[in-house]
């Protein structure tokens, strides 16, 4: 092969390499700063303008730094804050960003994890700070949605003070319990509570079990009363019913009513023979007993 | 298929060795006998390097120097030519039924395609990244039957107490580009933003709801908080459904739980006891009511018939004596007595002009039975004080 062969090929690869080193292609994903002897001198698809594509550098002089354009997350650690009303709360959150200044980034943090380091402890100062001025309830329940926007608030203030060149897009509290001995605390309430209800329930039944038995027994009084009225009342008709007969009978000769109702009782009255009779001779009876022939 | 092979990280695509390393070693150090030929430097995928190989074994048989003019320009021209018509074929790329194609022409969006063939620039000008979107997704928070989580699923609620709760979201790609390019981990942030809005969504209400009823309205908040989250963030997924799989107490109060059940069984129990009897009590009141009144009917009846009995009786004498008013009289008298005195024990006592008081003997007032009492006392002189000896 001949030695211009070899210089052509020679020079295609120093081409090649040229090339390799003067092109680049920018994802719409990243944001790319050139930086030409370690000092940032532009940045490609920088926030705010859509401009990714081949791109050109010069060659071994310009080196790239590649950074993220999505809105990305950083969970802050667990965390245990006190609120307002001095209870502990364990408190997990994470934060949503972007990189918004590429270059005050670059200058400040370098990379995505000098980053986390640099965010976490502000997310922790920040929750402090907005957690411990608000009570527990209004954290867990009441003001949740506003405690959350305040700790965004604050975070990105300090964001912004600190020059990370980030945008924290988003701030959320993922959860905000008690801690552990608190929370056997919580179970101890909860019990008694429920203890309470299911004596609250039985108590009720009993209650009405009372009521029942009272109104059944009611009842039966007024049952038994009426049912004793009605018959007084049938007895006392049966009794002037029989009155009214005896009346109308006996009444035709009241002395011979009188006489005959007092034989029957007479007879009535001594019929069990049990009875000692002395008797004057002179009665009635013996009218005929003495003087054979009367009189 | 290579040429499809859109993961391929490189600006311009890799170089062949770093396609396929584990064909590297071999094509790194080509085979020493053949005459140097230019490496081919444009990129290409592992079925050109067989065809390299095929060429290479060929010029070896021929040995260097050997060769044909013509057989030289074949392969001056050939080889560049194959590899240029190579790098075409990349550009082919088959999008599955559920996926979608996401075209980016030097990193930057420029379409998307839906399932079939297609056809892109070659492998560094135009990429194609496929995105499931027809796939339900699902995440499942707190933990599955089996495997819990308690620090995902225990959770306050908003009268401070602890429910243990589980659920899954179910969410599919809404929007291929958006999930790509605006949100750098979207299925971790829908599992964050699920933990967070189903926490601020319990925070919001009180345990019971959870556990009974409210579960339903308690799964809406949480999709509709979720997707306005998600929404802010341009993740371009859409929430399909929050499923609770299970709201428990947690198991410390869980036998406070069971007693409440107990409590209420008991209540009715109580109530059930109270009826049974109310039921007995009541009856046998009525049963007692029924015979006192019947009691009373019975005599109400008893005592006119008697009544009338009588009447009738006293009717019928007394018709008899109208007739003969003394003799009727006399006798009915007589005739009482005689009942009367016959069976009773008798004493006559002539007291006429006696002055002391008589003296009875005991035997008299003996009952009847002993039979051999009461001759009239013989004792004529005396006075008779009989209500006395009574």
């Amino acid at each position: 092969m001949s030695r211009r062969a070899w210089m052509w090929i020679g020079g295609g690869l120093v081409a090649l390499i040229i090339a390799f080193n003067s092109l680049f292609i920018v994802d719409q994903r990243q944001q790319v700063i050139v930086v030409k002897l370690g000092e940032p001198v532009r940045v490609i698809n920088p926030p705010g303008a859509y401009d990714p594509g081949l791109k050109l550098k010069i060659p071994l002089i310009e080196n790239l730094v590649v950074l993220d354009k999505r809105n990305q997350a950083l969970e802050a650690p667990q965390e245990e804050i006190i609120s307002a009303d001095q209870q502990r709360l364990v408190v997990d959150a994470f934060i949503r960003y972007r990189i918004s200044n590429p270059v005050a980034f670059y200058r400040t943090l370098r990379d995505e994890a000098v980053a986390a380091d640099r965010l976490q402890p502000l997310i922790n100062s920040s929750l402090r700070q907005v957690l411990g001025a608000a009570t527990a309830s209004q954290i867990i329940s009441s003001q949740r949605a506003e405690v959350m926007a305040n700790a965004l608030g604050d975070i990105r203030r300090r964001a912004a003070r600190s020059h990370l060149g980030i945008e924290v897009v988003d701030l959320r509290i993922k959860r905000a319990d008690l801690p552990t001995a608190n929370q056997q605390a919580v179970y101890r309430r909860m019990r008694s509570n429920l203890q309470q209800q299911a004596a609250q329930i039985r108590a009720i039944g009993e209650q009405n079990r009372l009521e029942v038995v009272a109104d059944a027994d009611k009842q039966v009084t007024i049952t038994l009363a009426n049912a004793t009225a009605q018959a007084f009342a049938t007895r006392g008709a049966g009794d002037a019913e029989s009155a009214k007969i005896f009346a109308s009978s006996f009444g035709k000769d009241a002395r011979f009513a009188a006489f005959y109702r007092s034989l029957q009782a007479y007879e009535g009255a001594f019929d069990d023979g049990q009875t000692t009779m002395v008797l004057s001779p002179d009665s009635d009876f013996f009218k005929y007993f003495k003087n054979g022939g009367g009189r | 298929m290579p040429w499809n092979d859109n993961a391929n990280p490189g600006p311009w695509g890799s170089p062949p060795s770093n396609d396929s390393p584990g064909r590297g070693g071999r094509d790194a150090q080509p085979p020493p006998t053949p005459p140097r030929r230019p490496p081919p430097s444009p990129p290409g995928g592992p079925d050109l390097r067989d065809l390299l190989r095929r060429l290479m074994d060929e010029l070896r048989g021929l040995a260097g120097g050997y060769a044909s003019r013509d057989m030289r320009r074949w392969i001056y021209v050939g080889i560049p030519g194959a590899i240029f018509f190579a790098w075409i074929l990349t550009g082919f790329y088959t999008v599955q039924a559920n996926e979608e194609a996401v075209i980016t022409r030097f990193g930057g969006y420029v379409g998307s395609v839906g399932p079939g063939l297609h056809y892109h620039l070659p492998i560094p000008i135009e990429k194609a990244e496929m995105v499931a979107v027809t796939n339900q997704n699902k995440t499942v928070v707190g933990g599955a039957p089996g495997a819990p989580a308690p620090d995902e699923s225990q959770m306050l609620t908003g009268d401070e107490n602890i429910v243990d709760l589980s659920f899954t979201v179910q969410w599919h790609v809404s929007d291929a580009a958006a999930y790509l390019f605006r949100i750098r981990d979207p299925n971790d942030a829908v599992k964050a933003v699920a933990e967070s809005a189903m926490r601020e969504v319990v925070g919001h209400s009180a345990l019971t709801p959870i556990l009974t009823n409210g579960r339903g309205e308690v799964q809406n908040q949480t999709l509709v908080l979720m997707q306005r989250i998600l929404d802010d963030y341009h993740a371009g997924v859409t929430i399909d459904a929050v499923q609770i799989q299970n709201a428990n107490p947690p198991d410390e109060v869980v036998p406070a739980y069971q007693d409440i059940a107990r409590a209420g069984q008991d209540a009715q129990s109580y109530i059930n006891e109270a009826n049974t009897y109310r039921n007995r009590v009541v009856n046998e009141a009525k049963g007692t009511a029924s015979k006192i009144t019947q009691a009373a009917e019975g005599y109400r009846q008893q005592t006119i018939l008697e009544a009338q009995g009588q009447a009738a009786r006293f009717n019928q004498v007394y018709a008899q004596y109208r007739l003969a008013p003394a003799v009727t009289r006399e006798r009915l008298y007589i005739q009482t007595m005689q009942t009367v005195l016959s069976k009773s024990k008798k004493v006559i006592v002539d007291a006429k002009g006696a002055t002391a008081p008589i003296i009875l003997p005991p035997d008299a007032f003996r009952p009847k039975s002993s039979d051999n009492a009461a001759p009239a006392a013989p004792a004529p002189a005396a006075a008779a004080p009989q209500e006395g000896q009574q």
